[in-house]
């Protein structure tokens, strides 16, 4: 190796190192989400169809006490690849704990452990929050299905005002004492590990201060161990012994003491009824699905039925949190729903006009948007299994809302000869 | 009080021999020794026995007494042989544990609290501390690392549960939320949100160590005796053979020989002088 290689070399490795530390101190934007987008389109679409979600107070101060609630449904074309909801837990997608959650309610029961959910049934959630960390926080429903992993539902920005160091969580225990859950047992245990810290430091120490290797071994090797064996340390050990037994029993019992009831750790499972299924006098079937990708639309033929009493009107189409509306859906949107989630004019249909009482019709609908590129949904084409789902909102004119589930297969369309 | 100069006596070393002997010990304990047990060992006991250490309502009467002993006592019995073998010094398993615990709470601060905000006593790690100068004083006394497995390993196994107890009974308070009863611990870990982290991951309370009308703490740390004695076998094992140098050696007559050196060092010229040959 000549210098000048060896220069060239220096120089390399000076440049990685100096990247490498000069990384830790650039200004770097925070992520701010969390990878939903990155889920496959057919876990997004055809597992939890999200609706109604709202974060209520959007802004709070710390301590301010909000909610994260909403309702969805369990898709009947729950995929083959992904293990079906027999366990699963209601959580929430956040950067850390900036909130606390201090209760978690579906369908009006309390939600600590995991529970079995239904597939084709509704459920509603109310999640109570505490306001902890200040920041601007992207919060997502999360569910989450046992060995299936968590499916993030839509996301919306929450703002928390304040001074961390305001916070505190206090909680009434059975027992009428009070702990704050940021500090409680903290010193307690802090305390305990410097202690054993100090007592193995002594017993290190003890042979420290002492030649340790080199000698030890060059001894060893030569004579064996008798020289070596220092019969202090063996009265050192016996009393190090007992002392140690002595305190685990008094730390133990004293614990025992301060604490005389406790309960184990609550590894039960959530029973939840679903909500009751309401009578749906419009029936929908899918005949015929397509996505266009030159034109980023999802075309969908339906064959509607209204077997009700008053006219219904389509007004919008939502999957994966992303909503499709056209102007009757339009005029129902909640204007707190994040509208980077919405495509308000992005719903069309060929025949706009109210579905009559007993008529059926064929209409085809689409659903156009960059969201579906955005929102990486386009994916689509690259799943095992090419197909969606959603619900179709309607209404009567007497205003009820009425949810349809779809699902269908997809067929690609890749140029605009074929649209 | 020490049989300091007799061992350096005994060494043949000239006392600048000796003072650079000592700098050698410190430099190869603290940022060599010490080091690369905090790397090594920390990564493989989160790996293993990650969750029920890093979380207060993973801490089970179970699986927790059960899986960290047995977890725990692998890198000390391997480093008790290599401290033991090799210089006769009797504090393996407690540096050993002294290196995970200061690699644990290096990560409690920055992971848990600076990075991720989440309060120590909701990541407050076990202490196995009083096991492991347990484990080294029993070696220590018996000098046999068999009587060390039955003795030794079972003692590390049965005193983490009431060690720990001081640190963490009050976790298992009862409170009630929204009607629900719970443990202190299990509402710690519904009150500060893990996204990746749902409650059903927990692997507690769960399994056919039950029995003595409830007392399932008693059951998991005996078993947790017996499995960490096996485990002391094992690692031990594991500690003599990276320990051992393996080589050749060819004497005047070309014969060549294969020699398992357990000092792995400084035995060369008596391995020569028992074969009467050269490396």
């Amino acid at each position: 190796m000549n210098a000048k290689h060896a220069f060239k070399l220096w120089m390399l490795g000076f440049c990685g190192m100096a990247t490498l530390a000069t990384t830790p101190i650039l200004d770097v934007t925070p992520a701010f989400a969390h990878g939903e987008r990155s889920q496959e389109p057919f876990l997004r679409m055809r597992t939890v169809n999200w609706y109604d979600t709202e974060w209520v107070g959007k802004s709070t101060t710390v301590n301010d006490v909000t909610e994260l609630r909403g309702r969805f449904h369990l898709s009947e074309d729950w995929p083959r690849a992904v293990v079906k909801p027999n366990r699963t837990f209601i959580n929430i997608g956040s950067p850390s704990s900036v909130f606390v959650r201090l209760s978690s309610k579906v369908n009006g029961t309390p939600m600590f452990v995991a529970g079995p959910m239904e597939i084709g049934r509704d459920y509603e959630y109310v999640v109570k929050l505490k306001a902890r960390l200040p920041g601007h926080h992207h919060i997502h429903p999360m569910y989450a299905v046992k060995d299936a992993g968590p499916i993030a539902g839509p996301g919306g920005w929450m703002d928390i005002k304040g001074r961390y160091e305001d916070f505190t969580n206090p909680i009434k225990t059975l027992t009428g004492e009070t702990f704050d859950s940021e500090t409680k047992g903290t010193a307690t245990g802090v305390m305990w590990h410097l202690f054993w810290a100090a007592v193995a430091c002594f017993w290190v120490g003890f042979f420290m201060i002492r030649p340790m290797y080199l000698i030890r071994a060059r001894v060893l090797a030569a004579y064996g161990d008798e020289i070596l064996l220092d019969p202090v340390d063996r009265k050192v050990g016996i009393a190090l012994l007992v002392f140690i037994v002595t305190v685990v029993t008094i730390g133990y019992l004293n614990a025992d003491a301060q604490h005389p009831v406790t309960v184990p750790l609550q590894a039960g499972e959530t029973k939840i009824k679903p909500l009751p299924v309401t009578p749906n006098p419009l029936s929908i079937e899918v005949t015929h699905a397509e996505y266009d990708v030159p034109g980023r639309a999802l075309r969908m033929t339906i064959h509607a039925t209204n077997n009700g009493t008053q006219p219904v009107s389509i007004g919008e189409f939502t999957t994966a949190g992303i909503r499709f509306t056209n102007k009757v859906g339009k005029a129902k949107l909640d204007p707190n729903y994040p509208a980077e989630l919405v495509a308000a004019d992005g719903l069309t249909m060929d025949n706009e006009a109210p579905i009559q009482p007993g008529q059926t019709v064929d209409i085809h609908i689409e659903s156009k948007d960059v969201l579906w590129e955005v929102q990486r949904l386009v994916d689509i084409l690259h799943d095992p299994d090419q197909r969606f789902a959603g619900l179709v909102m309607s209404w009567t004119e007497s205003g009820e809302r009425l949810i349809n589930p779809v699902w269908a297969p997809v067929l690609p369309v890749f140029t605009r000869l074929g649209a | 009080m020490f049989r300091t100069d007799e061992i350096i006596k005994a060494s043949k070393l000239p006392p600048e021999g000796v003072a650079m002997s000592r700098h050698i010990d410190y430099i190869y304990f603290i940022p060599i020794l010490f080091v690369t047990i905090v790397g090594t060992f920390h990564m493989h006991f989160d790996l293993l026995a990650g969750d029920w250490d890093f979380w207060i309502d993973w801490k089970d009467r179970q699986w927790w007494p059960i899986v960290t002993p047995i977890t725990a006592i692998t890198f000390c019995a391997a480093l008790q042989y290599y401290n033991w073998v090799n210089y006769r010094q009797p504090f393996g398993a407690t540096i050993c544990i002294l290196a995970l615990l200061a690699g644990k709470w290096v990560t409690i601060w920055a992971a848990w609290w600076w990075w991720s905000n989440y309060p120590y006593n909701f990541v407050m790690p076990s202490t196995l501390l009083p096991s492991a100068i347990v484990l080294d004083i029993v070696l220590l006394l018996t000098r046999n690392w068999t009587l060390t497995a039955v003795i030794g390993a079972w003692l590390f196994a049965i005193l983490f549960y009431p060690t720990n107890w001081a640190i963490f009974a009050y976790s298992h308070t009862p409170v009630v939320i929204d009607g629900t009863l719970l443990s202190w611990a299990d509402y710690m870990g519904f009150a500060y949100v893990r996204t990746g982290t749902p409650e059903y991951i927990r692997m507690i309370e769960v399994g056919s160590l039950r029995t003595f009308g409830g007392h399932s703490t008693m059951i998991s740390s005996f078993f947790a005796a017996f499995a960490s004695s096996l485990m002391y076998v094992l690692w031990w094992q594991f500690g003599k053979f990276f320990c051992t140098a393996y080589f050749y050696l060819t004497d005047d007559r070309q014969r060549t020989t294969k020699v398992h050196d357990i000092f792995a060092y400084a035995t060369l010229a008596h391995s020569n002088k028992a074969t009467g040959g050269k490396a």
